[in-house]
């Protein structure tokens, strides 16, 4: 690359090696043979504002730039999707550590319950009322710690989500302006290579006549009058490009605050809806979460059951004594069912809305890298876009470039005309460029 | 005060000398030099050519499939040996499937060169007018029955020199020249994307663009400008010294020409 930008600036600076610039030995004709510095010559081409324009504009994304945020992903973005997959993955954790701390102190308040009982059955044990009321204290203590924990999780999610909101809606509104900036972007292209092409087409339409009447002025021989006669013409000439020019420019411009004015209002309302889309998404997600928790603190075990544990063929099995009056047993297995599935489903209904949320979270990041993917592609379609109409507009300037360089080669009995020379000495080719350059500003004096 | 005789007069030497000078293009055209100019782009277009290039790209996305199924799991360094080890392998393949191709083509551009007497051969996109267009009889010849015969004799010497300017890249003072202004670019362009980043609006951003601009030309100007000043002048000091008439890049040059690379590089030394 570097190598190219040497080479590149050799054929750009030493399109010719003698007088920098100089006109050669202009009609030696050194074995017939001209050349030129076309860059030289494009550079002078009245439609080059344009073709800089094209190429400024490549350079601008090349640089990525003109939609920076748009076609490199935000870094932060994947950085805050996984702090706040962390926190969730946390959160849960938290969760999962909690009920099996409730399942814990469950069995234990359990074994007490039963060692209970089976001491009532026999003589001083605790009354029903004395185990109720132990269970219930312990219900009470372990509910106060989950709904103390429940508040700081919900408090910690709503600032998480306050966060991605935030950024959500940062990135859209970039998204979106620089949707509108790329779209008025083309738009002025479009019309600058329309009012360029018309300019092209002027000036060749006129071509024939100009170069009749340029030639008329050089003669000596032309008296006065005619001299002016033709000098008149020429500028009428002139002066109709440029009107037909302006007229068309004026309408351009027009179009243009139109356009500008319709991008505007159309950002203004995608951003309300996106913002509007993003802020509702949130609450419905807060408020899940503050159900999930609720339903998480309401779900801390009721006065448990009294149930014993026994290892059979090496596995724990549930039994009640049935020794037990009939009665108790029953109420004992019915509390314990009764908590177990209540516990079983508050895990399962914790746990889920847990992964609810955070895929929720997921789906709402892949549409904002949806977003930017979408930005991304158009953006390198614009570059494609811009790379053609560029080439476009420089084959059509040389092109009209070459006619003109032919005209004066012919006129001085050039027979061969090359371009990207990278020097000759003194003797050497005619260089034909100030010649050239003379003609092809003349074109929109 | 001219008399209306004397503008008569003048008028109608004006209109003799106007058609003169739009007449002459017709008496330069006939003189005809020994530069000849071929489109490549045509050659490139021939079945044969055409063919070839299928075969390399079925060869190539087959050889892709593979190298990326190998490159899945491997480390960064393995990765980046066997993207090496696929380019090679593609360059072999090119070889193989274009040498021979390649070589033909040459001797058919030798054998017309020679038989019109040119004594070099460039490409046609480097010509704005005049020379003579040899495309035609060397596609003829490419796609004619059998192969093209070579010319018994090499090309007369020319008044066209070329430099290969890969080679004149590699000499220390270019070298460090270009390398310099390489670091620089690389950057300002970092320092730049951050500006770019910064930019509120289309103002703003045209205006980073403009001084990013004047930044890169200036340091061009600073340290470019004076090595390629020293080339250029070497380029034309042997030019003239060998009565050349002017000199191209090696790859603007399809047959003949002089190479004058060794000594501009030498005299850079």
């Amino acid at each position: 690359m570097r190598a190219a930008a040497i080479a590149l600036a050799l054929l750009a600076t030493a399109g010719c090696a003698h007088g920098q610039g100089s006109p050669g030995p202009a009609a030696s004709g050194s074995g017939a043979v001209g050349y030129v510095r076309m860059d030289e010559l494009v550079q002078k081409h009245p439609l080059y504002d344009q073709l800089a324009r094209y190429e400024r504009s490549i350079e601008a994304f090349d640089l990525s730039s003109t939609a920076p945020q748009v076609a490199k992903t935000d870094p932060q973005l994947a950085q805050r999707e996984a702090e706040l997959q962390r926190e969730l993955r946390d959160a849960a954790d938290r969760t999962n550590k909690l009920l099996n701390e409730k399942q814990r102190q469950y069995q234990q308040e359990e074994s007490a319950a039963i060692a209970a009982a089976m001491a009532g059955a026999g003589r001083t044990g605790p009354s029903a009322a004395q185990i109720a009321g132990n269970v219930n204290a312990t219900a009470a203590q372990q509910q106060s710690g989950v709904a103390a924990q429940a508040q700081r999780d919900l408090d910690a999610y709503r600032k998480t989500l306050q966060r991605q909101d935030q950024a959500q809606i940062a990135a859209a509104q970039k998204a979106l302006t620089d949707r509108a900036d790329r779209t008025y972007r083309a738009k002025v292209d479009e019309l600058q290579a329309k009012e360029s092409a018309l300019s092209l087409k002027l000036a060749s339409d006129d071509a024939a006549q100009r170069l009749a009447l340029r030639t008329k002025l050089s003669s000596l021989a032309l008296d006065d009058a005619v001299r002016e006669e033709t000098q008149k013409q020429l500028s009428a000439l002139d002066r109709k490009e440029a009107d037909a020019l302006a007229a068309q420019r004026n309408r351009d411009q027009q179009t243009l605050l139109t356009l500008n004015a319709q991008l505007h209002e159309q950002v203004q309302h995608d951003l309300n809806a996106q913002v509007a889309s993003i802020q509702s998404r949130s609450i419905g997600s807060l408020s899940q979460r503050r159900q999930s928790l609720t339903q998480q603190i309401r779900s801390v075990p009721a006065p448990a059951p009294v149930v014993r544990t026994q290892i059979v063929n090496g596995r724990p099995q549930q039994q009640i004594d049935a020794n037990l009056p009939p009665a108790l047993r029953a109420r004992i297995e019915q509390l314990h069912n009764d908590y177990q599935k209540r516990f079983q489903n508050d895990a399962k209904t914790t746990i889920a809305q847990f992964k609810k949320t955070r895929d929720d979270l997921s789906r709402r990041y892949n549409e904002l890298h949806g977003i930017d993917a979408g930005s991304q592609a158009g953006a390198a379609a614009q570059i494609a876009a811009l790379r053609k109409k560029h080439d476009d507009l420089y084959d059509q300037m040389v092109a009209q470039i070459d006619r003109e360089v032919k005209l004066i080669a012919q006129q001085r009995g050039i027979s061969v005309v090359l371009t990207n020379v990278v020097a000759s000495p003194p003797a050497g080719g005619v260089d034909l460029t100030p010649d050239a350059l003379k003609d092809i500003e003349s074109l929109h004096e | 005060m001219k008399t209306p005789f004397t503008r008569g007069r003048a008028a109608a030497l004006a209109f003799a000398l106007g058609v003169a000078f739009l007449a002459m293009p017709a008496i330069g055209a006939t003189d005809v030099t020994d530069i000849g100019s071929l489109d490549q782009g045509a050659l490139a277009a021939l079945p044969s050519f055409q063919a070839a290039n299928k075969q390399l790209n079925d060869y190539g996305n087959g050889l892709r499939g593979q190298y990326i199924r190998r490159a899945q799991h491997a480390s960064q360094a393995e990765q980046a040996r066997l993207g090496n080890e696929f380019q090679q392998k593609m360059a072999d393949k090119q070889r193989q499937l274009f040498g021979p191709l390649f070589q033909k083509a040459q001797i058919a551009i030798a054998s017309v060169a020679s038989s019109k007497n040119l004594s070099v051969v460039v490409d046609k996109r480097i010509v704005v007018f005049g020379g003579q267009d040899i495309t035609p009889s060397v596609r003829q010849l490419l796609t004619g029955i059998g192969d093209p015969v070579p010319p018994s004799s090499t090309p007369p010497p020319s008044k066209v020199g070329y430099v290969d300017q890969s080679a004149i890249d590699q000499t220390p003072r270019v070298k460090a020249a270009a390398e310099e202004f390489g670091k620089f670019k690389n950057d300002q362009d970092k320092i730049f994307q951050d500006k770019l980043k910064n930019a509120k609006s289309a103002a703003d951003r045209d205006a980073v663009l403009k001084d990013y601009r004047k930044t890169l030309d200036d340091k061009q100007n600073a340290t470019l400008k004076p090595v390629v000043d020293q080339t250029r002048n070497a380029m034309s000091d042997v030019a003239k010294s060998k009565g050349l008439i002017l000199v191209v890049d090696k790859g603007n040059i399809v047959f003949g020409g002089t190479d004058i690379t060794k000594d501009v590089v030498d005299k850079l030394k």
